[in-house]
């Protein structure tokens, strides 16, 4: 039966990093290579011994596609491809290829800087695994080989991430990475046809979450802000790139506005940078026919927001600074961190997750006195707040995108040992398909249908339908005699005389005797007689003739009674029937006569 | 689309006649730029697929809510978002969302959900019967809620269905009926019918609730309230009715709590009429006042409720989409026009309703039972709410725990 196999890959139960491994159609395709980063040994890479033991990669996988660049999803992305070794094309969308890059070698410097690991990828590394890299565009399809093909579809969630349609002959599988169904500032909803895939693979880990709103998140961030400001204080909310950067800011400016407040609020001058060359890939891949909501404006052309200068950090008084980097791990962000610290008054707000290693992840963790270069400890009395605005599927989003696609099967990918029976129950009654929810290391097996379309001869079908009878349909297919055709990509049902003529054969025709030995002191006649009544009593409902040449037919079987030679009371009886099986296993378990012994031999035609 | 932006900048939207033009504008003008954080301390808004009429808590940082569509409904218990409960570490701490901890299927409408403390265990009742269905709410091996039986009350059919009310301790018992003279106390394990309520009179129930381990209160919908004993099968205390109009709902809340003086009930009619009396002489003098509702008349599920921890202020909504707080001290012997203390109008005023025709009401609202200003308001939109608001009486200075 054709199958799909899925396994999510890595050893722990934990929720984190996304490795997921499709065989389908005889192609082995990975979905997203992450990291998990609560580890620090072997356990924070997903586990590529169950594709084999030792050695590359590259002959047991067709591809691997990266669904957006979180560092859960392609963190393990060099070590894979470079240090386990893969040569085979990996797959991204553009502002993915253009970001991964530098979340990797910022998390690559903080691991080996920071944590002073040594085996680890190196810069080279990512360098190289980049190279393999093919770019993808939105609703394009993209013929991997003769036979698979992979189509990328808008997730919303962060800036490139994309889920994926992949299709090898009738056979597909649709995996959808982290998305949104709610639009937000920048980015829209994800959205998908209904394409109808074998399996839907979507992760659950927040699936039995039901989400506060962002008015309320933003609210949060104002009031905090606000209360900061009005004390006095500077606030340092330290960002990656643009994306949530720009909505902060967005929301920042209205805010100001509303309020007429006074204090300034700045974007450090790296940030500008990289907003420009984020900016161009935005624009490109916003283009693409996405349904989306996303503000219309020049990225710079904010009334309260400026460009920072360093100096401006002594400055007295309240202000607001976006820096990069966004873990407060070097650079800008931490010189003006360790600036403000002292003073109770001012505010970080961290708006997303940080490494371990990193300042950021040392706050966010309560820890209030801090060791620096050189010995010297910074004392941390500025007010730390964690604010998270990133956006994940909830419940009710993943019943949306079921909606849309309309899966024939379901998969949930989640790493924690927890059961979500009651999600499982809800999909499973909402729209009749089954869920399956492996475990990491798990295989689930699921057994697709393919429709396999083949073109049947016009008589063929009128000879089928004389024999009346129900119309076939799905769940009670019927039965029919044919021969099957294939000539090049297509496929012909045609009766066997006609598949004769095409191929210039002559029809020969089978027959099979054997020969039963019985006592019976009657004769011949009286004998095939008896023969004849007895099996008229017991084959009810098959034609059974007594023929004035000495033979019983039986449909196709023709039996023949004679004596033998030596002994007038041996019975021969001759049977010889054509290539019909059916009828003759029925013949021979009615065939007992009462009161006689048989000896069957059978004899080959 | 464009950028929406709206905050709850203002207190009180009514300007009375006895303000003078310029000091009407300095309020005004204060008003919008007062900070906007004054008004709660922590507000967080979800949507749920499917509204609910029910809100009950199974245990200090979880509740149960259930849908009332006419045919299947699911079940499902919330727990509360970490960073509402963190006291300590809350800026440290991002999670804010509603957890779907346990979840189940029901075959019709939830009309009352009750929680029998000390158990996984929940009643429900479905609003077309007296009939009740018996729940086990699920532990840590599973997330899901399952039907573990029922409890069949005396009629077969019943316009509002029965009120549920659990033993606050003992083994799990549960007072049910649809009309006082239904009232019976089962036992869950068994079934058996531990205690009947004798009294003739049909009158529909609109509340019934334990004020003791066996006392208990049961108002009417005419606005007569019952008071007896699950001990002895002495006729029940009557307090009969504040109002002799016939097409006036009542609702009734006791108070619960250590103190004598909470002892408390309170009843508010479908006009907006509150009365408050002694639960040890209900028909004597209390206090009352006219309450400031929308819509009055015009409301089916109203809920009034005592504040668990804060003396003297009780909480009412379903007449329109505002849950508002009193503080019945304010209010004399005789009715006089009360103000609200507070108003939540979130429901209102970022109502996802696609029907314009009929307004977003308040469905149901809770306080959390140790937290002295948290409550969860729910509407028909779907919408929940957990609110933590600020006393406006008690501010200037950072807002208070």
């Amino acid at each position: 039966m054709p199958e799909i196999k899925v396994t999510p890959l890595g050893a722990g139960q934990d929720v984190g990093r996304s490795c997921i491994l499709v065989s389908i159609g005889g192609k082995n395709i990975m979905l997203d290579c992450g990291m998990h980063m609560g580890y620090n040994d072997d356990r924070r890479f997903p586990d590529f011994s169950y594709i084999t033991q030792n050695g590359r990669l590259t002959d047991f996988l067709d591809c691997l596609i990266i669904s957006h660049f979180h560092l859960d999803h392609c963190g393990a992305l060099p070590y894979m491809s470079e240090m386990v070794g893969y040569d085979g094309p990996i797959y991204m969308t553009h502002p993915t290829k253009a970001i991964c890059p530098i979340l990797l070698e910022d998390f690559r410097k903080i691991t080996v800087d920071k944590k002073g690991e040594t085996n680890f990828f190196t810069s080279q590394m990512i360098k190289d695994c980049m190279k393999k890299v093919i770019p993808l565009n939105l609703h394009q399809t993209v013929q991997v080989d003769d036979e698979l093909e992979i189509k990328a579809y808008y997730a919303g969630h962060v800036l490139g991430a994309a889920m994926v349609h992949i299709k090898v002959g009738s056979e597909s599988v649709v995996y959808t990475g982290d998305y949104n169904m709610t639009p937000d500032r920048h980015l829209g909803a994800a959205w998908i046809d209904k394409c109808r895939p074998d399996i839907l693979i979507s992760e659950s880990t927040y699936a039995t979450t039901i989400r506060d709103s962002k008015r309320c998140r933003e609210r949060d961030f104002l009031k905090k802000v606000h209360e900061s400001i009005e004390r006095g204080g500077k606030v340092l909310i330290p960002v990656f790139a643009l994306g949530r950067a720009q909505e902060l800011c967005i929301l920042l400016e209205t805010f100001w506005e509303r309020m007429n407040l006074k204090a300034p609020i700045y974007f450090s001058t790296g940030l500008t940078e990289k907003a420009n060359h984020y900016y161009k890939l935005f624009i490109t891949w916003t283009n693409q026919k996405i349904r989306k909501t996303f503000v219309q404006r020049n990225m710079f052309e904010f009334k309260h927001i400026k460009a920072f200068d360093r100096s401006y950090a002594d400055n007295p008084g309240p202000m607001v600074v976006f820096a990069t980097p966004g873990m407060l791990h070097a650079g800008q962000s931490l010189q003006i961190f360790k600036k403000w610290a002292g003073n109770e008054k001012n505010m970080v707000i961290m708006p997303g997750y940080c490494v371990q290693g990193t300042i950021g992840h040392k706050i966010l963790n309560g820890q209030r006195k801090l060791e620096m270069e050189g010995r010297a400890t910074l004392d941390v009395k500025l007010q730390v707040e964690y604010m998270s605005f990133s956006a994940h599927a909830d419940a009710k989003g993943i019943m949306q995108l079921i909606r849309m696609a309309e899966p024939r099967n379901m998969l949930l990918v989640h790493g924690e040992a927890v059961k979500m029976e009651f999600l499982k129950g809800k999909i499973e009654q909402e729209f009749s398909i089954d869920c399956y929810m492996p475990a990491n290391g798990e295989t689930t097996t699921v057994t697709t249908n393919p429709s396999v379309p083949v073109d049947i001869s016009l008589n063929l079908l009128k000879r089928e339908m004389a024999l009346g009878g129900p119309l076939p349909d799905p769940k009670k297919p019927r039965t029919m005699h044919g021969t099957l055709i294939m000539k090049e990509n297509s496929l012909k049902l045609v009766s066997s005389e006609q598949a004769l003529k095409e191929l210039g054969l002559n029809e020969h025709q089978l027959r099979f005797t054997c020969h039963v030995q019985l006592q019976d002191p009657h004769s011949d006649a009286d004998t095939l007689h008896r023969i004849y009544t007895h099996l008229k009593s017991v084959l009810k409902g098959y034609t059974i003739q007594h023929l004035p040449d000495g033979t019983v037919i039986v449909e196709s079987i023709v039996i023949k009674v004679s004596s033998s030679a030596e002994d007038s009371n041996t019975k021969v009886l001759l049977l010889s029937w054509s290539y019909q099986v059916k009828t003759w296993t029925l013949f021979l378990e009615a065939a007992a006569l009462p009161g006689v012994t048989t000896k069957l031999s059978s004899r080959h035609p | 689309g464009g950028l929406t932006f709206t905050f709850d900048c203002s207190a009180q939207n009514h300007v009375t006649s006895k303000l003078s033009f310029t000091v009407f504008y300095v309020k005004l003008y204060t008003e919008i730029h007062k900070p906007f954080s004054f008004r709660y301390k922590d507000l967080h808004v979800y949507q749920l697929e499917h509204p609910t009429q029910v809100l009950e808590w199974t245990s200090g940082n979880s509740v149960c809510v259930a849908g009332y569509s006419q045919s299947k409904n699911e079940i499902l218990e919330l727990r509360l978002p970490l960073k509402l409960l963190a006291d300590e570490n809350k800026s440290l701490c991002a999670e804010r969302d509603f957890k779907v901890s346990h979840g189940g299927f029901t075959d019709g409408p939830v009309r009352c959900l009750t929680h029998i403390p000390g158990t996984r265990c929940a009643v429900t009742n479905d609003g077309l019967s007296s009939d009740l269905q018996v729940w086990d709410l699920g532990g840590e091996e599973s997330d899901v809620i399952r039907r573990t039986g029922s409890i069949k009350g005396k009629r077969s059919a019943s316009e509002r269905g029965s009120r549920i009310a659990a033993r606050p301790s003992s083994a799990p018992q549960v007072l049910h009926g649809a009309q006082i003279s239904d009232v019976q106390l089962t036992e869950l394990a068994s079934g058996e019918t531990l205690y009947k309520l004798e009294t003739d009179s049909a009158d529909p129930l609109s509340s019934l609730q334990f004020v003791s381990d066996t006392v208990f209160l049961a108002g009417c919908c005419n606005g007569s309230v019952y008071v007896a004993d699950t001990r002895t099968s002495a006729p029940p205390q009557l307090s009969h009715s504040p109002s002799s109009a016939e097409s006036v709902i009542w609702w009734t809340d006791a108070a619960a709590g250590p103190h004598p003086s909470s002892r408390r009930v309170i009843r508010v009619s479908s006009s907006g009429q509150a009365v408050v009396s002694d639960l040890r002489n209900l028909g004597g003098a209390g206090c009352q006042a006219q309450l400031d509702v929308q819509t009055p008349g015009r409301c089916s599920q109203v809920k009034v409720s005592w504040a668990p921890t804060l003396d003297d202020c009780i909480s009412v909504s379903g007449f329109s989409g505002v849950v508002q707080i009193y503080n019945t001290r304010l209010w004399g012997a005789e009715p006089q026009e009360a103000r609200p203390l507070f108003e939540h109008r979130g429901h209102a005023v970022s109502s996802q309703q696609t029907d314009d025709s009929v307004p977003t009401f308040v469905t149901s609202h809770i306080w959390h039972p140790e937290r002295p200003r948290t409550l969860l308001s729910a509407a028909s939109d779907g919408s929940v709410h957990v609110w933590d608001w600020v006393d406006p009486n008690r501010q200037g200075g950072s807002p208070t725990p």
